[in-house]
């Protein structure tokens, strides 16, 4: 698969950049080469602009990745993606609750899992990061723990049942107490 | 393998639900250096030379080893290869890679452009 020549000779789709044959190396030329590369990324300067913007990247992957299951996690919460980033920014929630405009208990809140988001949360948030964190990346993590506690939650059954009077028919399939007319008239 | 290199991993592009390959790339991980090195790329026939198919096929490759990169190593993600003498200023001039030593590599502002450039749009 791979060249060993360095200088080889290339083809035009190589050089169209269409395909790309990595050269292979001795084991002593790749020791060479991490080291070299490990010495320069030891020597460049890493922004707050671009180191925040790379770890907006990095919880988006997250997301995408936890997505792409399609399988409900608790433990991939709203709230532990959100600490998460909070986090990996080095940021004090105090300050990220001001940058997003809400009060630093409803942020604790969000990220315990005490409450879900406000519809206007997710859209925050994406304006918050640049657009780097789509607001359907935050909306869909809601979605899925919401979709999650429809299809599951025995206990708001038995809580909601006592407000529906489920329909109750006779033996030949007609529904109690609807009268005559109203069946012709259906 | 040498020691500390991660397991060869194949990936390919393709449009969502549909089945052609739009091209296809190997990545082995460093993870001792917080490094994804591309090892193999190459865009499907038809959409090589100038009357491509599809454009931003192979950009689109590297931006997915960007985010993969940036998903393992957070702010340290750094993506390489090792290519051709002749081939170091094509990949130095479209996608903003550094030569160090035998590589070229991205990281840091560079990463982050390629990622927003071709990962996301």
């Amino acid at each position: 698969m791979f060249n060993r020549k360095l200088n080889g000779k290339v083809t035009q789709a190589e050089l169209d950049g269409d395909v790309f044959i990595g050269v292979e190396l001795s084991p002593a030329e790749k020791k060479e080469a991490a080291r070299e590369l490990a010495e320069y990324r030891a020597s460049t300067k890493l922004t707050d602009k671009v180191g925040d913007s790379l770890i907006q990247h990095h919880i988006r992957a997250r997301i995408d990745t936890y997505i792409a299951t399609k399988k409900y996690d608790p433990a991939m919460s709203f709230g532990y993606f959100l600490k998460e980033y909070i986090d990996k920014l080095d940021t004090k929630r105090k300050d990220f609750a001001e940058q997003i405009g809400i009060d630093e208990t409803l942020l604790s809140q969000l990220i315990n899992g005490h409450r879900l988001p406000p519809d206007y949360l997710p859209i925050r948030l994406e304006i918050q990061s640049d657009k780097n964190i789509s607001a359907w990346h935050w909306y869909k993590l809601v979605a899925m723990e919401k979709e999650h506690y429809i299809k599951t939650d025995q206990e708001i059954r038995e809580k909601q049942r006592k407000y529906v009077h489920v329909p109750q028919y006779d033996k030949d399939g007609t529904r109690k107490g609807k009268s005559k007319s109203a069946l012709v008239k259906r | 393998m040498e020691g500390g290199e991660g397991v060869a991993e194949i990936y390919k592009l393709h449009i969502e639900e549909e089945e052609d390959i739009l091209g296809v790339m190997g990545l082995v991980d460093f993870p001792e250096e917080k490094r994804i090195e591309i090892r193999l790329l190459a865009n499907a026939k038809e959409n090589r030379g100038q009357n491509k198919v599809y454009d931003r096929v192979a950009g689109c490759l590297i931006a997915f080893a960007c985010n993969r990169a940036v998903e393992k190593y957070e702010r340290d993600a750094c993506v390489s290869l090792v290519p051709k003498t002749n081939l170091v200023k094509h990949y130095m001039h479209k996608y903003r890679m550094v030569h160090k030593g035998r590589q070229l590599c991205l990281e840091k502002e560079a990463l982050d452009h390629i990622v927003n450039k071709y990962f996301y749009v």
